[in-house]
């Protein structure tokens, strides 16, 4: 299924008409799409179009700006990765804002996530109260990169040992082991085993071109004349 | 028609603006008083084929006569522009007015293209970005609220053209405006006495206006779907006037929200507009095909999605080609080249970011013009340098929506805020970690199973570096890519004939091939046998 990137199941209709329409660049709706972020931060669900909607209200009315509300939207986008939405934040908000805390925290985040460099990430996320606080409000952080983190692994592996992949996910024990059969992997004397997918099965094709009859149809009638 | 621009300008412009000895808000009046000097220099000074030209273009506008105006504006007027007004401007409007029966409609558009022609060949001052930014106004004013729909009929290229150069000179003015060092105190209390002019929220109203004045969207979606377009354009979309003005501002907001880095809403500007059909409005003015595929491309680029973007460039690079000997007579000949080579960059770019097979000859012409930074991007310690180049080169002039905050006292000794600085910033930022990947498919390609730590050794990284670095490649490989629908949906896909595996420290690496294509060597061989048949039909007649 064709579909646009991060949006949710279900979108309310009210969200929907003011993205589509020119009432996203009213001043007074901004409100509206902030109340939409907060249920976001809470059912674990991501759309990133209409919180592109509100940074857009921000970078025209600076005055709207809400520090709290920028944080919860790049947030949510790490969340996303490796999806680009943290990067298309970034393009709309100023300068400023890019340079400064806490935003500069959170491109640290998305620097390490970006380069699969995930033990470096829970290193860096564990090493400082700040990250905690900074990810506070959205509800299943840790949980959502946990799950993108073993996208990433299934797509790569079909095996990886077991002391590996605790340090990617950042678990261990009882939890590690639920972790990996929620997956669907099986685990046995340290070699996490990952079903084969469409993504980790790395099969060799042989590209071969697709004549269709109607492209044939000039030569057919051409040959016909002679 | 303008892409350049004019970094260099500004100081001109103050050293210019600052001779005037001005009061407080007597600026306009002194800029009347220096308008009106000039307005009898010039009188004495229009030539009798410049006069008889106005005369006679008057006449083809009130009679609406699009195909004369086609070759005026097209020709006459770049005729006369380059024989006496290469280095000068235009006569004054308020000069030629006798000449048109003082006729408004006229002068408002013959001062659309007076501006231009500044703007173009010489250098705008202060006074003329807001007054060609006031002609505007009338003009739209004039188009929106009349009553009921003008009867005016203006050339497609001319529309475009309107539309282009209005987006062209609010993004030269905003760049103008964030130069605020050595401007003079008159020119930053005019900027801060007319905050509204050239702002964004009147830049949109006017596109926006035009769209659904034109309703534009609702024969676009009639015309994909079916239905009654008479009733679906209503009693102003039915005219060709605004038809086109509602189609060009779609693209016009397509290219308006990539100057303000909002590239998803770019690309979602074109929901209705349907870019595989062929006899698609844009294509009717070429300069519009290319701007439009232009930012579409730049704008996929921007979101990742690299395989989109290649398509796109890609698409409309052939189409030049194709079009060249046809083209080159035209005065966008330049402009539409300039945008080639800018495209040839934006790919190499993304060729290197999503390894691709391209059509041959764009392959070639981009060899031909891009090969040493090819090379150069593929080299981790010269690539960033090589990026870095080209998007600066080919990027389009990124704007900042609101300006310097010109009520602060401390905003003179602020460093201005660079809006094509900060893209590329955050842009590189994100290439910066494909810079090894290049090298890794390298080497990937010569093995079918290889352990990841003799691998590492070659790369001369360390194993569990690798490790991520196979990790973000996988990854990297998989784009959301158009199929069907509008230009924002897509589904995952791989995009890398290079494929791989990993069973704990082992990479099992396979590749797709292209198998042989009996296609083109059948056609060979029909034409051949044609050719026998034909020669030994020949010989028995003989």
């Amino acid at each position: 299924m064709a579909r646009v990137s991060n949006t949710p199941a279900s979108r309310p209709e009210v969200i929907q008409s003011l993205i589509d329409g020119v009432d996203r660049y009213n001043p007074d709706n901004v409100s509206i799409l902030e109340e939409y972020l907060a249920t976001q931060c809470t059912n674990k669900e991501c759309d990133t179009m209409a919180n592109l909607a509100i940074l857009k209200l921000y970078q025209f009315n600076t005055h709207l700006i809400n520090d709290q509300v920028v944080n919860n939207i790049l947030v949510k986008a790490l969340t996303t990765l490796p999806e680009p939405d943290f990067n298309l934040c970034l393009y709309l908000l100023n300068e400023q804002l890019v340079t400064e805390e806490p935003v500069v925290r959170l491109i640290a985040l998305q620097d390490l996530l970006e380069q699969a460099r995930y033990a470096d990430f829970w290193t860096a996320y564990e090493g400082d109260d700040i990250y905690k606080e900074l990810t506070a409000e959205v509800l299943g952080f840790e949980e959502s990169i946990r799950t993108n983190i073993a996208n990433a692994v299934a797509m790569t592996f079909q095996s990886i040992e077991l002391e590996s992949l605790q340090r990617y996910v950042h678990l261990k024990g009882q939890a590690l082991s639920d972790f990996i059969k929620a997956q669907g992997w099986t685990e046995a004397s340290g070699v996490v085993a990952i079903p084969v997918n469409k993504d980790n099965e790395a099969k060799t094709t042989v590209l071969t071109e697709n004549i269709k009859f109607e492209q044939l149809t000039k030569i057919i009638g051409h040959s016909n004349d002679a | 028609m303008n892409y350049e621009e004019d970094i260099d300008i500004a100081s001109e412009v103050d050293l210019v603006v600052s001779a005037y000895p001005v009061q407080d808000d007597g600026l306009d009046e002194e800029l009347l008083a220096a308008d009106q000097t000039s307005q009898q220099y010039q009188e004495v000074q229009i030539p009798e084929v410049v006069k008889n030209f106005i005369v006679f273009f008057h006449r083809n506008v009130v009679e609406n006569n699009v195909y004369e105006l086609h070759q005026i504006y097209e020709h006459s007027f770049n005729k006369l522009t380059e024989k006496f007004y290469a280095k000068e401007s235009w006569p004054e409007p308020e000069a030629i007015s006798p000449l048109v029966n003082d006729d408004q409609v006229f002068l408002t558009l013959y001062r659309e293209l007076y501006y231009r022609h500044i703007y173009s060949r010489l250098t705008p001052m202060i006074e003329h970005r807001f007054h060609s930014y006031e002609n505007y106004c009338d003009l739209f004013n004039y188009i929106l609220n009349s009553e009921g729909p003008v009867a005016l009929e203006l050339p497609n290229q001319w529309l475009w053209d309107i539309i282009d150069e209005f987006i062209y000179q609010f993004q030269s003015f905003c760049n103008y405006r964030n130069r605020i060092k050595n401007k003079t105190e008159e020119e930053l209390a005019f900027l801060r006495d007319n905050s509204q002019i050239w702002s964004c929220y009147s830049v949109l109203n006017v596109l926006y206006s035009l769209i659904q004045k034109s309703r534009i969207t609702e024969q676009l979606l009639v015309s994909k779907n079916g239905g009654d377009m008479q009733e679906a354009a209503g009693e102003y979309g039915s005219r060709p006037l605004y038809k086109m003005l509602g189609y060009f501002s779609i693209v016009g907001l397509l290219r308006v929200h990539c100057l303000l880095g909002d590239f998803t809403l770019a690309l979602k500007m074109m929901d209705n507009i349907e870019l595989n059909k062929k006899q698609a409005l844009f294509a009717r003015v070429t300069a519009c095909h290319v701007t439009t595929y232009y930012y579409v491309g730049f704008a996929y680029m921007m979101m990742r999605r690299y395989a989109d973007a290649i398509k796109a460039f890609s698409h409309i690079l052939t189409f030049i080609n194709r079009t060249k000997q046809y083209h080159t007579r035209s005065y966008q000949h330049d402009q539409i080249n300039k945008k080639g080579d800018q495209m040839y960059a934006l790919l190499t770019l993304c060729v290197t970011l999503c390894p691709t097979r391209l059509d041959e000859n764009i392959h070639s012409q981009l060899r031909e013009k891009y090969a040493e930074q090819s090379n150069k991007l593929s080299k981790p310690e010269e690539a960033m340098q090589v990026f870095e180049e080209l998007f600066l080169f080919a990027c389009p002039k990124f704007i900042s929506p609101n300006g310097p905050n010109l009520d602060d006292p401390e905003v003179m000794n602020l460093t201005p805020f660079e809006p094509v600085q900060h893209y590329t910033k955050i842009f590189l930022s994100e290439v910066q970690h494909s810079i090894l990947l290049p090298t890794l498919r390298s080497y990937l390609k010569l093995y079918t199973t290889m352990g990841n730590a003799k691998l590492a050794s070659f790369l001369e990284i360390d194993p569990e570096q690798l490790r991520t670095l196979l990790m973000m490649s996988k990854i990297r490989s998989r784009q959301m890519k158009w199929v069907s629908g509008t230009l924002l949906e897509g589904e995952y896909q791989g995009t890398s004939d290079l494929d791989f595996c990993m069973k704990e420290d082992m990479i099992h690496i396979s590749e797709s091939k292209v198998g042989r294509r009996y296609g083109d060597w059948f056609l060979r061989n029909i034409n051949k046998f044609q050719d026998i048949l034909g020669g030994l039909e020949l010989t028995t007649k003989a």
